[in-house]
């Protein structure tokens, strides 16, 4: 007996209605996995009242207030893997310093370095799977090598910091010709930390999410601060001896003073385009933008303190890992926000900040072509404004 | 393939001017592709209900209703003017979406256009915030990026997209660029002879979108492209990544200095 098309649930459900009694599933789309058909509607939130700035006037048209570009679809575990990533590229650099110094009395602190630079790199990659669409296909990832994309370098600097501070945290206490093995890797280590620490800024630069795109110039240097600033505080809390203390106080003072500038120098990139600069100041990652702040002038005036007061050390710690934290979770959130509103990408390029600033501008912006000839675009007639 | 044969770059040449808003084209899609539907939202933005391009739904007939007059269009009483725009993914000549993928999964074919292997795919997510025109998503569900084929498989057999095939006023005109580009200028010089002055091409070729290249699926229109929502000079990330790289470099070998500051000033200091 044929089964009827609406006696198969599957058929009904998937939103395509093919009774697969009469057509074959063999279509491009068809392999597309339809779980909850709503899932898919590509402009969620459409039937909200968009935000006042998002609406479109005669001057400043938008598509009924519609976003232009898609929103990044990262979980929180992107972010998150901003700030284990930073440790772990931070802690590999620091190890490999240390290494340099060859002073023996320093040696457990090296290996402790090593092992926060691989337990750091282990959770970022369980971190980064998570987010996948497809988890166990992780390891394409390493099928191909492709500099025009920071997220391919950043799985293969991962791969490479991983196994060599793997390598050397292993082989730190090796007797002999062994250590000089493990001592060598952790020096290849430390030469891949010091992109590593801070390319997940390039990474958010290298997307045509406005705020993100505009903050090229200064974002890698927040996230590198920011990630000297985490590693410090982490060592403020567990570091050993004074020495110890010591060198993490100083590496991390020099990290808030660059997390502090270098967030000011990301603010003045994004200020340059007021509807770019917004999530910087307004809601959640506003809030967080301006917490992370707050929090590492905080962080930095109690680090500043003697180091022997106890309480100082630990509270400048506790308050420089929420500072690294919130500044990128904030990143992040701003990221999204400024992906949904069609003006920041807009009123950037108008302003001569998109293609323009790398070449040429688009005839587009100042200019229609009539007859061949091009013309200004207020000369053109009709509604353009 | 013999290197004296290539195949010609093919591609889309959308006038919107004749587009008469019937959406046979986003459903021809639909169809050909066994793309599933996307539920049934009400949106109250003039006839669009479909909003967007997104993982799948690689056709979007945009609506633009608007009390303003516009060039060849006669209204009634008042002043009213519609507007419609089939969009699609533009298979740029530099492609964001291709250009970011980590996995190899988004190729070049020999037709020039830009095409996601399904089975490469790993979702990581980076071509969808790659893509100035917003064109590519990810489906939480399925995992992967999708987005518009050029209907590879047709054009393996010989046929053209769905889309340009069922679309009754040849808006959507499929064919080699040469040809395109050709019926292009026609078309432009027919309206502007006609007195439609705003008409232009939008990503005909590199000066018009200098930031992406030439887009193979191009178009006419007659208003300022944010109207139809595609961005005014989108422009490929990559082009300006470089800047980030270079303060990336400046970034990791200060940090290098810090730390070997840190390290030795402490071992004299503790002499
Ligand atoms: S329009 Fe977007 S998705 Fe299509 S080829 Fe260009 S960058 Fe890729
Ligand atoms: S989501 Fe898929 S197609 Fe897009 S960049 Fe990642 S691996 Fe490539």
């Amino acid at each position: 007996m044929t089964r009827r098309y609406r006696d198969d649930p599957a058929a009904m459900q998937d939103g395509r209605n093919v009774n697969p009694g009469l057509g074959v599933l063999l279509g491009e789309g068809a392999q597309q996995q339809v779980k909850r058909v709503e899932e898919a509607f590509p402009a969620p939130g459409v039937t909200e009242v968009p935000p006042v700035h998002a609406v479109a006037t005669a001057a400043r048209p938008t598509y009924y207030g519609q976003p232009v570009l898609k929103a990044p679809v990262w979980i929180w575990t992107v972010p998150v893997y901003f700030y284990m990533e930073g440790l772990a590229g931070a802690a590999g650099a620091l190890a490999g310093a240390v290494t340099l110094t060859g002073d023996e009395v320093l040696r457990p602190f090296v290996r402790r370095l090593r092992w926060v630079s691989v337990s750091c790199c282990a959770v970022s990659g369980g971190l980064l799977i998570a987010d996948l669409g497809r988890p166990s296909r992780f390891l394409n990832m390493l099928r191909v090598f492709r500099p025009t994309s920071p997220m391919s370098m950043g799985a293969w600097m991962l791969a490479a910091i991983s196994s060599f501070s793997g390598i050397a945290a292993l082989l730190s206490d090796a007797p002999g010709a062994l250590r000089r093995v493990g001592d060598a890797a952790g020096y290849a280590a430390a030469v891949v930390a010091l992109p590593f620490t801070g390319y997940t800024a390039v990474l958010v630069n290298n997307t045509a999410v406005p705020v993100w795109q505009s903050t090229r110039r200064s974002l890698p240097f927040l996230f590198t601060a920011s990630s000297m600033t985490s590693l410090s505080s982490l060592l403020q809390l567990t570091a050993h001896g004074a020495r110890e203390q010591q060198i993490a106080r100083r590496f991390g003072v020099a990290g808030r003073i660059a997390e502090l500038v270098s967030s000011e120098a990301v603010e003045r990139d994004a200020r340059k385009v007021p509807e770019v600069a917004r999530p910087l100041a307004e809601g959640r990652s506003g809030a967080l933008w301006k917490a992370g702040k707050a929090m590492a002038v905080a962080s930095l005036a109690l680090s500043l303190l003697p180091a022997r007061v106890k309480w100082a050390r630990t509270a400048s710690a506790v308050l420089g890992t929420a500072a690294a934290l919130s500044t990128k979770l904030a990143v992040f959130q701003a990221g999204r926000v400024s992906s949904r509103n069609p003006h920041a990408t807009f009123d950037m390029q108008r302003a001569g900040r998109g293609a323009a600033e790398v070449g040429h501008g688009s005839s587009n912006l100042v200019q229609l072509k009539v007859e061949g000839r091009l013309i200004p675009l207020d000369q053109a007639q009709g509604p353009t404004v | 393939m013999p290197a004296t044969d290539p195949t010609p770059r093919k591609g889309f040449f959308t006038d919107t001017t004749v587009c008469i808003g019937c959406k046979a084209c986003e459903v021809a899609c639909k169809q050909w592709n066994q793309l599933p539907d996307d539920g049934f939202v009400f949106t109250g933005m003039s006839y669009d209900n479909t909003c967007h391009v997104g993982a799948s739904t690689w056709r979007h007939v945009a609506f633009v209703e608007r009390p303003i007059r516009l060039q060849g269009q006669t209204a009634g009483i008042g002043d009213f003017s519609w507007l419609f725009m089939s969009d699609v993914c533009k298979h740029c000549e530099r492609a964001a979406c291709l250009e970011a993928c980590p996995t190899g999964a988004i190729i070049r074919t020999e037709f020039d256009s830009v095409y996601v292997q399904p089975d490469v795919c790993n979702g990581c997510g980076y071509c969808v915030a790659a893509c100035p025109f917003g064109v590519i998503d990810r489906r939480k569900d399925d995992g992967r990026a999708w987005k518009c084929t050029l209907c590879y498989d047709r054009l393996k057999g010989d046929m053209q997209p769905a889309c340009a095939k069922v679309c009754p006023t040849a808006s959507i005109t499929f064919g080699d660029q040469d040809e395109l580009r050709s019926k292009a200028e026609q078309r432009l010089a027919e309206l502007h002879g006609k007195g439609v002055t705003d008409a232009y091409l939008y990503g005909m070729d590199a000066e018009n979108t200098p930031g992406t290249g030439r887009l193979n699926a191009f178009f006419l229109l007659v208003d300022r492209p944010e109207v139809y929502n595609l961005p005014p000079d989108p422009v490929v990330p990559t082009k300006k990544a470089h800047a980030a790289w270079q303060a990336l470099a400046v970034a990791g070998l200060g940090m290098a200095a810090v730390a070997l500051t840190a390290a030795f000033s402490v071992r004299e200091a503790s002499r």
